[in-house]
């Protein structure tokens, strides 16, 4: 089990792009369709979207991988000041693995392993370096289902989540303060391995064959890292008795989300998509790190607010064996004017998919590609942390990211 | 299927390559940054230490690196500005200031605090620069640090002969084109296309940094500056004069530019960090025996009043009353009536409209050559020079108000924008909050907001963050001026003050 989490940790480095830190690429299928697929119950993917579609599918016993490569990029420029800097982010890899099982006529059931969130930005010593330097958040869910059909047109489901996941985190102290040899004192937070639990609830309605519906609620998941470490770096002599490693507890909240989704065929060939997303991101409202060696506790404020996003997705399918899928989605930020920090630099974003599928006997390949085109945004932050006055640090933000994917899925009955 | 793996991989490709990076609607770049109808391709500043970039009680390497001139500049270098050359000091190794005279020191180090000792004192490292180390300009930087205005006109300021008789500058000895050459002839002499001039600080600052010791030229009408001492008061006609005539050579060319005003003395932390009553008592015994102490002196002054010598206000402001508390100084003041046929000296109590000059801190409340009965400040009367009475300051104020007019006069003359570092640096002393919504203060001994602070350790100069708000005025006044646009610098990426922990 601990070799599997430790491939599972190496795996799963998100690169924010989407709204907070939320990475919605938890299906190759349904990314080629705007990741539509709250009520799309024809593929191993429902273990993720909608466990109570697990029902519904044809096949005994499918299993399915996917790997998706985030190229994101965001640049930020403010013209008063003549200062502009770009993130030169490392690809991020997000995977999934899903296996649905159906054990009986009416009951199924499901374990999906998804990175629903994570965030990876390097700056390079630029005019925010006292807000952050480099963070890198990897974050996955284990999330085992059961699901029960209460008649051919309604079915539903219930999860536990078990989150894992780590942040780690360096940013200068201030925006001056120096060694002696004018190397910018740092601080790098390392949470450590940190979890938490939740739940999943959903349904599943088929009213009839060309129509289908659903609903998915998962719950938040508090991470409550205790055990953290901090060091600092580059420290001045006159210091140096004062900023010393030491631990540190932090919480950090994946919100709770939740979807509903409709899907048409209007005609045999040809599948429609509709999803509507809530995500209750008003849960974080601050990022509070406690120092446990006497230095003050860092706290900033976030102050998320709830978020929508719309999905648009259509499906085609050629012949028996090829699908051609195309999406696009509108995702709202959660950050509020006046709390856009460039450590999770989150923009509204216009999104287009695309997808490809080749289904074989038993096999079935699946080709991705989501291209998140970032809604220009002028906002600021307010740093604390230089004595007793705050300032606020804004500018002009504009991203964009890249993502191809790669999914298998292997099914029989 | 090939075939729409091929659309599908072109479509990637296609995107990838279109939106490799993303781009803002209007990205810095070619255009965003104008000179407008400036010309900053030769800039030259002209002043004394504040342009020079001295900081922290004298000029050194790091400092000068981060004078308002160069950081104007580094901006002005966007839109055409030239290169920006400043007085030779690579002879300061060590980065601390000061200066020698043939090995001997005549200018102290740089302040640094000590942390293991408290307060500011001076680095302990030695000094590289040398008055002789002569390195001939003229530079971009024209700044003087201790040039009064007719200095800068002043033929011979810059020539080593002059140096024992006080007639010459040692920061000018090292940088004057030629050791007879004036100040504005080597600044003029570069046929500036812009020009900063910020000068006349020194004509009153001397006199109130040194308590009023010196003469106000403004009360004799002394119109001779060759005959002022150090410390006096330059008479507010002669520096009208000189103004005028700096700014018909700055501008003769058509060059453009921008002056500044003067702060009023009181806005620097030199006069506004100790306050006239910093004597604390807890012990009513020891205030019976101050009071104890000044019996004879108060009741000499019943006498004058019933003499008819002083009046009852006189009086009131004379008698000397220590109770438990905060206790105002006792200092010596000689525009009081002086009644030494009684035998009483000319002294009194401090009050809120008396300045103490930081300097006074290392002598406040310590022992007279180590007699326990006499302290100073409490029972030994503080010296003329330790104290800016209030009258003093109003011949200081009155002096700046003169001068300040004079240098709007003129700039309206010629047409001239003038920055109000008057206004400017009363902020900074009082709390100026910066464009990134930041408040800076000069409150720097209560040691919690090092990062916040606009100036020096000798309170008298901004720090390099000071200075980087001080460019930024400049900056404002210019853009609105000329039409120009240049960007504007964020303080807090300039050094403020050097904590070591031992020295």
């Amino acid at each position: 089990m601990k070799k599997i989490f430790m491939i599972l940790v190496l795996l799963s480095f998100g690169s924010m792009y989407a709204g907070g830190y939320r990475v919605a690429l938890q299906g190759q299928r349904m990314l080629g369709m705007a990741h539509a697929g709250l009520s799309v119950f024809e593929n191993t993917e429902t273990a993720f979207f909608n466990p109570a579609g697990m029902v519904f599918l044809d096949k005994n016993f499918s299993v399915s991988f996917g790997v998706s490569g985030i190229m994101s990029n965001v640049k930020y420029q403010n013209a008063m000041y003549n200062i502009a800097a770009e993130t030169s982010n490392p690809v991020g890899t997000p995977f999934y693995l899903y296996a649905t099982y159906k054990t009986s006529e009416n009951v199924s059931l499901g374990l999906a392993v998804y990175t629903p969130y994570g965030s990876s930005s390097v700056w390079n010593d630029w005019a925010g370096s006292d807000i952050v330097n480099e963070i890198s958040m990897k974050v996955f869910y284990i999330q085992p289902s059961i699901a029960y059909k209460f008649s051919n047109m309604l079915s539903a489901s219930a999860s536990l989540i078990m989150a894992y996941g780590g942040v780690s985190y360096n940013k200068n102290i201030n925006r001056y303060l120096a060694d002696e040899e004018g190397n910018k004192t740092n601080a790098q937070l390392e949470s450590g391995t940190i979890g938490g639990a939740g739940y999943a609830l959903s349904l599943a309605f088929r009213p009839t064959d060309d129509i289908s519906m659903g609903l998915n609620y998962r719950s938040s998941v508090v991470f409550d890292g205790k055990y953290g470490k901090a060091t600092f770096n580059n420290v001045p002599t006159f210091l140096s008795s004062r900023l010393k490693t030491g631990a540190f507890s932090a919480e950090l909240p994946m919100p709770a989300e939740l979807g509903v989704g409709m899907s048409y065929k209007p005609m045999k060939k040809l599948l429609l998509a509709f999803d509507y997303n809530y995500t209750y991101w008003s849960i974080y409202k601050e990022l509070r790190i406690d120092f446990k060696n006497g230095l003050p506790s860092s706290v900033s404020d976030k102050s998320y607010k709830n978020s929508s996003t719309f999905r648009f997705g259509a499906a085609y399918s050629v012949n028996d064996q090829i699908s051609v899928r195309a999406g696009y989605y509108y995702d709202q930020s959660p950050l509020t004017k006046g709390h856009f920090s460039p450590e999770t630099p989150s923009l509204s974003s216009n999104n287009y998919t695309f997808g490809l599928g080749y289904q074989m006997k038993k096999l079935a390949v699946d080709l991705s590609f989501l291209y998140v085109d970032g809604i220009e945004r002028t906002d600021y932050t307010t740093v604390r942390g230089e004595g007793p006055t705050a300032h606020r640090f804004g500018g002009t933000y504009v991203s964009n990211a890249i993502i191809p994917g790669l999914g298998i899925t292997y099914s029989f009955n | 299927m090939k075939k729409l793996l091929y659309i599908f991989l072109l479509v990637i490709i296609g995107t990838s390559f279109e939106a490799c990076k993303p781009e803002f609607e209007s990205p810095i770049g070619e255009g965003t940054y104008t000179s407008g109808d400036a010309d900053f391709s030769k800039f030259v500043a002209v002043g004394n230490s504040l342009t020079a970039g001295y900081t922290n009680g004298t000029l050194y390497k790091s400092g000068q690196a981060n004078s308002f001139p160069s950081i104007l500049a580094k901006q002005m270098s966007l839109v055409g500005g030239g290169e920006f050359t400043q007085p030779y000091l690579d002879d300061d190794t060590n980065d601390v200031g000061g200066m020698n005279f043939s090995s001997n020191m005549i200018l102290p180090q740089k302040l640094i605090i000590n942390a293991s000792a408290g307060g500011p004192e001076r680095i302990n490292k030695a000094i590289g620069m040398e008055v002789t180390n002569i390195h001939p300009g003229p530079y971009n930087n024209m700044g003087v640090p201790g040039a009064k205005i007719f200095h800068l006109v002043a033929p011979g300021y810059g020539n080593i002969s002059n140096l024992a008789l006080g007639a010459a500058n040692p920061y000018f000895i090292r940088m004057a084109s030629a050791p007879n050459n004036t100040v504005i002839q080597d600044a003029a002499g570069q046929s500036p296309t812009f020009f900063t001039l910020w000068i006349g600080n020194n004509d009153v600052l001397a006199y109130a940094t040194s308590g009023g010791v010196g003469v106000d030229n403004n009360a004799t009408g002394n119109l001779f500056p060759s005959t002022y001492g150090f410390n006096d008061i330059t008479n507010i006609n002669v520096f009208a004069s000189v103004y005028s005539q700096i700014l018909d050579e700055l501008t003769a060319n058509g060059a453009k530019g921008v002056v500044a005003t003067l702060p009023d003395v009181a806005s620097v932390p030199f006069f506004t960090t100790i306050p006239y009553n910093p004597i604390p008592m807890t012990d009513q015994a020891t205030v019976d025996a101050i009071n104890n102490a000044y019996l004879t002196y108060n009741g000499g002054l019943q006498s004058a009043l019933s003499a008819g010598l002083i009046t009852a206000a006189e009086l009131a402001k004379r008698t000397i009353n220590f109770s438990l508390g905060a206790n105002a100084l006792v200092i010596k003041d000689e525009y009081l009536t002086d009644l030494s046929i009684l035998g009483l000296p000319s002294i009194r109590q401090a009050t809120d409209e008396d300045l103490v000059p930081l300097t006074a801190k290392s002598i406040i409340g310590h022992p007279v050559s180590g007699n326990p009965n006499l302290v100073y400040g409490i029972t030994s009367p503080l010296d003329d020079q330790w104290v800016l009475t209030a009258d003093e300051i109003a011949e200081v104020r009155n002096a700046t108000a003169g001068f300040n007019q004079a240098i709007k006069d003129a700039a309206a003359a010629k047409d001239i924008p003038v920055a109000d570092m008057a206004d400017v640096m009363e902020q900074m002393k009082n709390g100026i909050k910066i464009d990134d919504g930041s408040t800076y203060t000069a409150d720097y001994f209560n040691g919690t907001n090092l990062d916040n602070l606009t100036f020096g350790l000798d309170g008298v100069h901004p720090n390099p963050r000071g200075y980087a708000i001080i460019a930024n005025e400049f900056i404002d006044v210019i853009n609105m001026k000329y039409k120009s646009n240049l960007p504007k610098v964020v303080p807090a990426n300039y050094p403020t003050i050097t904590i070591l922990p031992t020295n």
